[in-house]
Order: C-alpha cells, then sequence, then structure tokens
C-alpha cells in the first residue's frame, strides 16, 4: 500500500511528462504544466506529511524509504515545484504573446520539466544509495535541456558547461558510493541489502573507517558539485543566468538541496563508522566558509540581477553546510535555513525574470525604479533581496541567527567570524543594487502591464510566509524539522 | 581465469595510452569502444558466486552500448560537425601519454596506500581502474574538441565501472543497469549538444565557449 502511494509520486510525473507531448498547442502544454505541478505538488507534500506522522515510510523491501530526512526535502521540493509550475505559466505567456515560444518549445519544456520531477522524486525516495546517485545523475541530464529551452548561443554555452561539470562531478560521488559498499565488506551483505541505507545506518559502527572517510571526500566534491559549494560551483552562475526564470527558480529553490540532502544522508553513516569523532562535520564546516566567502566577493560586484541571485545561492549553500557540520542546534538550523532559502529564492528568481521581460535585460541599473513602474514585480525583488540578505525579521535572519547560536555553542569562533563578515558584505553589496532597482531612476521606458492575479498570490504569499515564518514558527513544522535532524545527527 | 583478468586489465591500460596519442578522432572513437568491451568482460570474469546470468546480462549490456551504439553516436556527431581530427589539443600527444603514464604511477602509489587492492587480491583492477578515471579526466581537461570531452566522459565512466567491479563486486543489478541507462542519456544528450553548438558556433571547440564570466 505504501509502497504504492510512493510509486504513484515516482511515475505520475512521467506520464505527466508524456501527456506534455502529446498537446496541440504551446497553451495547452502551459496549462498541463501549471495543474499537474500543482497536483503533483499536492501529492508530494500530502506524502511527506504522512510520513511525518508514521515516522518512516517503506516500500519494496526498503529500496522505496521516506524517513522525516526525505519527508522534509519533499515538502521543500512540493512547495517550489508547485509554485514554479504557476509561475511558468505566467513566464512563458509572455513570451507567447511575443511568439518566441512555439509548440516545440513548450512541448520540450513541459516533458523535460515532469522529468526533473520525477528525477528529484527519485533522489528523494529511494532507500538505496545507488539508485539514490542514479536519480541525482537523472537531475543534471534532465535538466541540461531545460537551460537551453531557446537555443542560443549563450545558453548552450552555459549548458554545455553544466552538463560536463556536473556529470564529471557526481561521477566522483559514484566513486564515494562503490566505497561505502567497499566499506561493508566485513558485514558480508548480499548485493540485494549492500547499499540499503536502513541497513548500513543499523550497523554503521562496523563499517571500515578508513574506507569511509575516503568515501565521504568523494561524496563531497561529487554531491556538491551540484549543490554549487564552492570551488566547485564554477558551472552555477552560467547555468542560472541562462535558463528561463521559472527554470532557475527551480534549480536554486531545490536540485542544489538535492545535492545537500545526498550529502546529509551520507553524514550519520560515514560519522556512525567513525564513532562520532566529528571529523567529517569539519569538513562540512570547512566547505561551506570558502562558498560563504567566495559567494560574499562575487555578489559584491555583479549587476547581472540573475547571476547575484546564483551567487547568493553559492552562499546560502555554504551556510547550510556550515550550519550541518556544526551539529547539534546548528543541524536544526540548517534545514529551516534550507526551508527558508527554498521559500525566499525562487520568489527573487521569478521577480527578476518578469522584471527581465518587461524592461529586456537583467542588469539591475536597467530595472531601476522597478517599485514604481511594476509594483507587483518590483515589490517581490525589492523584499525577496531583504529577505535574502537577512533583514529581520524575515525568517531568514532568524534561520542565520540560530546558525550563529549554534556556532558559538560549538566554539567554533573562526567559522563564526568568517560568517559574520562575509554577510556583512553580502548585505552592504546587495542592498545598495536594491534600492538602486527599486527607487533609481532607468534609462529604460518598460512595456508595463498589471500583474495578474496568480502573480500577485505568488508575491504577496511568498513574502507573507516569510515574515510569518520569522515571527512564528508552528509547532508542527518545528517538530518536523526537529525529526528531520535527529536523523542527520545519527541520534 | 586470473590471466584473462590481467589480459583485460592490460588492455583498459594499453587503450588509455593509445588514447593519448592519437589526434584522429576516429580512430580515438574506436579505442574507446574497444576499451568499452574489455570493460564489459570484467563483470563476467570476476564473476564468482551467485547465478551467471546476472553478470552476463550487465556485461553484455555494456559491450553493446560502449562498444557500439556509443560510437556510433559519436562517429555521427562527428561526421556532422565534419571534424576530424583533434588539432592543437592543450597537451600534445608525447607529453599526455607521459602524463598518462605518470597517472598510472599515482594510481599504483594511491591503490597502495589506501590499501584498496587488498580488495580485489591479486589482480591489478583497482589501480588500473583508478588510471582509467584520471585518464578520462585529463582527457576532458586538456583536449577542445566536445566530441573528445565526450570521449573523455566515456573514458572515466569506464574506469569507474572497473573500480565498481573490482571494490563492490555486488552491486546490485537494478542500481547498475540504472547507471548504465544515466551513461547512455549522458552520451547521447552531450552529441545532441555538439550539434546545437556546431550549429551556432560553426566549429564545436569548447574552449572557445568562453563568455559566460564572473
Amino acid at each position: 500500500m505504501i509502497a504504492t502511494l510512493l510509486l504513484v509520486a515516482l511515475l505520475a510525473p512521467v506520464l505527466a511528462s508524456g501527456l506534455c507531448l502529446l498537446m496541440p498547442r504551446p497553451g495547452a502544454v502551459l496549462a498541463v504544466v501549471r495543474t499537474g505541478g500543482l497536483i503533483l505538488g499536492a501529492w508530494l507534500a500530502s506524502l511527506a506529511c504522512v510520513a511525518f506522522k508514521a515516522g518512516a515510510l517503506y516500500g519494496a523491501g526498503g529500496w522505496l524509504y521516506m524517513d522525516p530526512l526525505s519527508a522534509f526535502h519533499a515538502l521543500v521540493l512540493a512547495v517550489v515545484y508547485a509554485a514554479s509550475s504557476v509561475y511558468a505559466d505566467i513566464y512563458f505567456q509572455a513570451e507567447l504573446a511575443d511568439g518566441s515560444f512555439g509548440l516545440e518549445q513548450a512541448r520540450r519544456f513541459g516533458s523535460l520539466w515532469f522529468g526533473a520531477l520525477a528525477a528529484m522524486t527519485m533522489v528523494l525516495v529511494s532507500g538505496n544509495l545507488g539508485l539514490m546517485w542514479v536519480g541525482m545523475e537523472a537531475t543534471t541530464l534532465i535538466t541540461a535541456f531545460l537551460i537551453c529551452v531557446h537555443v542560443r548561443p549563450l545558453a548552450l554555452e552555459a549548458m554545455w558547461k553544466y552538463l560536463v561539470v556536473c556529470s564529471v562531478g557526481v561521477a566522483f560521488a559514484f566513486v564515494g558510493t562503490i566505497l561505502i559498499g567497499a566499506s561493508a565488506q566485513k558485514l558480508n551483505l548480499n548485493a540485494y541489502e549492500l547499499l540499503l541505507w536502513t541497513r548500513l545506518r543499523g550497523s554503521a559502527a562496523s563499517l571500515d573507517p578508513a574506507f569511509m572517510k575516503l568515501a565521504f571526500v568523494f561524496l563531497l566534491v561529487g554531491y556538491g558539485t551540484k549543490a554549487g559549494l564552492a570551488p566547485m560551483h564554477n558551472w552555477l552562475p552560467d547555468a542560472h543566468s541562462q535558463a528561463p526564470a521559472p527554470v532557475s527558480a527551480l534549480f536554486s529553490g531545490f536540485m542544489l538541496n538535492a545535492g545537500l540532502y545526498c550529502i546529509m544522508r551520507c553524514l550519520p553513516l560515514v560519522e556512525g563508522a567513525l564513532g562520532g569523532s566529528g571529523w567529517a562535520m569539519h569538513l562540512l564546516i570547512v566547505m561551506g566558509c570558502i562558498s560563504i566567502v567566495v559567494a560574499a566577493a562575487f555578489i559584491a560586484f555583479q549587476h547581472d540581477s540573475k547571476r547575484l541571485l546564483a551567487y547568493s545561492s553559492v552562499e546560502h549553500m555554504g551556510i547550510i553546510a556550515l550550519g550541518t557540520g556544526l551539529g547539534g542546534a546548528g543541524v536544526f538550523a540548517a534545514l529551516w535555513h534550507t526551508l527558508n532559502h527554498a521559500l525566499c529564492k525562487p520568489l527573487a528568481f521569478f521577480a527578476a525574470g518578469r522584471l527581465g521581460q518587461v524592461y529586456g535585460s537583467h542588469d539591475l541599473r536597467q530595472m531601476a525604479g522597478s517599485l514604481r513602474k511594476t509594483p507587483w514585480w518590483g515589490a517581490g525583488l525589492f523584499g525577496s533581496l531583504l529577505a535574502l540578505i537577512g533583514v529581520a525579521p524575515f525568517a531568514i535572519f532568524m534561520s542565520e541567527l540560530q546558525i550563529l547560536k549554534a556556532a558559538a555553542n560549538a566554539r567554533a569562533f573562526w567559522a563564526m567570524g568568517i560568517f559574520l563578515a562575509a554577510t556583512c558584505i553580502v548585505f552592504v553589496g546587495v542592498l545598495r543594487h536594491a534600492i538602486e532597482a527599486a527607487w533609481g531612476e532607468s534609462p529604460v521606458e518598460p512595456q508595463v502591464e498589471n500583474a495578474g492575479r496568480a502573480s500577485q498570490a505568488l508575491v504577496l504569499g511568498g513574502l507573507g510566509i516569510l515574515l510569518l515564518l520569522g515571527l512564528w514558527l508552528p509547532g508542527p513544522l518545528s517538530r518536523a524539522i526537529e525529526q528531520a535532524a535527529a536523523v542527520v545527527r545519527g541520534g | 581465469m586470473g590471466n584473462l583478468i590481467d589480459g583485460v586489465t592490460a588492455l583498459l591500460l594499453i587503450t588509455n595510452l593509445m588514447l593519448l596519442g592519437s589526434s584522429f578522432l576516429s580512430s580515438c572513437i574506436r579505442i574507446v569502444a574497444l576499451q568499452g568491451v574489455a570493460v564489459g568482460l570484467l563483470p563476467i570474469l570476476m564473476h564468482e558466486r551467485g547465478p551467471l546470468w546476472r553478470p552476463l546480462l550487465l556485461g553484455v549490456a555494456v559491450m553493446i552500448l560502449k562498444g557500439g551504439v556509443f560510437p556510433f553516436v559519436l562517429s555521427r556527431a562527428m561526421r556532422e560537425a565534419d571534424v576530424r581530427r583533434e588539432v592543437e589539443p592543450f597537451v600534445g600527444a608525447t607529453l599526455s601519454i607521459v602524463c598518462g603514464v605518470l597517472a598510472l604511477m599515482l594510481s599504483m602509489w594511491l591503490a597502495a596506500r589506501l590499501g584498496l587492492s587488498a580488495i580485489a587480491p591479486g589482480t591489478l583492477i583497482v589501480p588500473a581502474g583508478l588510471a582509467t578515471m584520471l585518464i578520462g579526466l585529463f582527457v576532458i581537461a586538456s583536449r577542445r574538441k566536445a566530441v573528445t570531452q565526450v570521449l573523455g566522459y566515456i573514458v572515466m565512466e569506464n574506469g569507474i565501472f572497473a573500480l565498481g567491479v573490482a571494490l563492490a563486486g555486488g552491486i546490485p543489478l537494478l542500481v547498475e543497469l540504472g547507471i548504465l541507462l544515466d551513461a547512455f542519456v549522458a552520451v547521447f544528450i552531450m552529441s545532441i549538444a555538439t550539434y546545437h553548438i556546431n550549429r551556432e558556433f560553426d566549429h564545436i571547440d569548447v574552449d572557445q565557449l568562453n563568455k559566460l564570466k564572473g
């Protein structure tokens, strides 16, 4: 029964993907994307709620598996995917009007869009580390052509870079997965059980520690590439800036988190094998700090709105890695930050994409005065930028504060210093751009049009929820995050 | 069986060095196809317990894909782009071979140092797999043409596959087939991308795709 529910979540997107290929008009494809995205998102979210209540869902002998950690990420995926699907309709309607979004592009977009959901769901519901890897590699391959829905030279360049860097990176993660298998030799598992997470978790203490250390280095580099952790982040700003805005939103809102999810999944195995020495956690802290610093350096000089947001994603992935590495309350804060970032970043990409269409450029200097001329999306961009740089009382500020607290508790003062310094640089750098984009004088006169009800709902909903979560974290959500954090801590 | 395994391992290493020394794309594609067949033999030869049909199925699937389908797809991409040679790679043929030998030595040392060889005793598969992986990476980094980069990706994949067979002999068939499917889709997509790159840019020199910065 449970296995069927999980399988439906996995296979329904594949069906929807096929359906998109049969649609006769681009508008019909967009309608399928919108309704399908909402329905599948709701399905995934309710599945996650069931998993929270039950503790964990098993199916197919542990090959299908959803524990609180994957359920939490499924919840994030559901929200990001549903919102991005609704937005995709808004975004491409504008292109439909000027004729650049034909049937071929629409079908390609629709089928790959649902395919991406299937691959990401597979990452989350696989109880087998090998299948999880297969899903991760599939997300790279399926989303590659989403970057060039419109085949243009720059988009092709970004796509090629993405394809090569990420498939090579993820191949490293596979070596790590093999090494996990090799470290379990003493357990004498049969092929069927060899890479099952539940099985390995149960006997983590008897895994070979030397192999597990080596495995974690490979896993961190491999999945870290996909998560956009510096210095493996090169593909990220290019892919995000060239992809259509809904795709960038899905990338930043969830695909990067999927990479971190895989690392979090392996963390308790490694720490279990090492007897909780904190070696792997330290590595995560270092990677997190490097990412935060690199991102801050690039954000300070960025004028392209989508590249700026992409580097901000590198920063936030670094913050999540840092929080996870700190352990204890840091893991809770990191997961909460995952949710906050996933609510905020897509909204920022939505606004940047829409303003880009209206102003004909993604340069923030061209978009100046957007708050006056296009009030809804202008407010969306300004509000989400403020939230992203950690302005109180938005939720991101609260989760960052908790990570700082965790760093102080763990006596990781150097990490705390780096984190504070870098976020200050980002704060000043982005605020300057945000104020100019909101109130400045633009050389370009935008083609203003009224934002529809769906746009208003996205902006209001996104900012409203961020504000609400900053002021008050509901009990059930807090308990769910705590459950997920317990899985990472390996308690 | 031991001799056969050694033979296949040697074939793996020889094809690596041949690839590094060759600049004609068509012969590069043939060399990588040969390596694909060699790698496909590994699971069958290394088989110890359990039913034989699993490694047989896997091995045959690998040989068909890497020995037949990939070369076909890549040859087509090469013909469409009308590119025959890897002209002036960043690292020349002689130096490339030296690098290949260095990679092999490094892998031997690594395998011994990390105690990896103990897992498949009596064979050189672990260092050979590591070396193949490194050389694949080297090809990706040091060649200009998109097609050669795809070849590098396949070589790297071959190395990892060999490592997988040696280190965790018992990877479930479903996972192995999933990995193979991913590799297939990857090569397929990369060759489509090559086609588009050739059409938009009139060349497939990926080092000239350098407009996106900062």
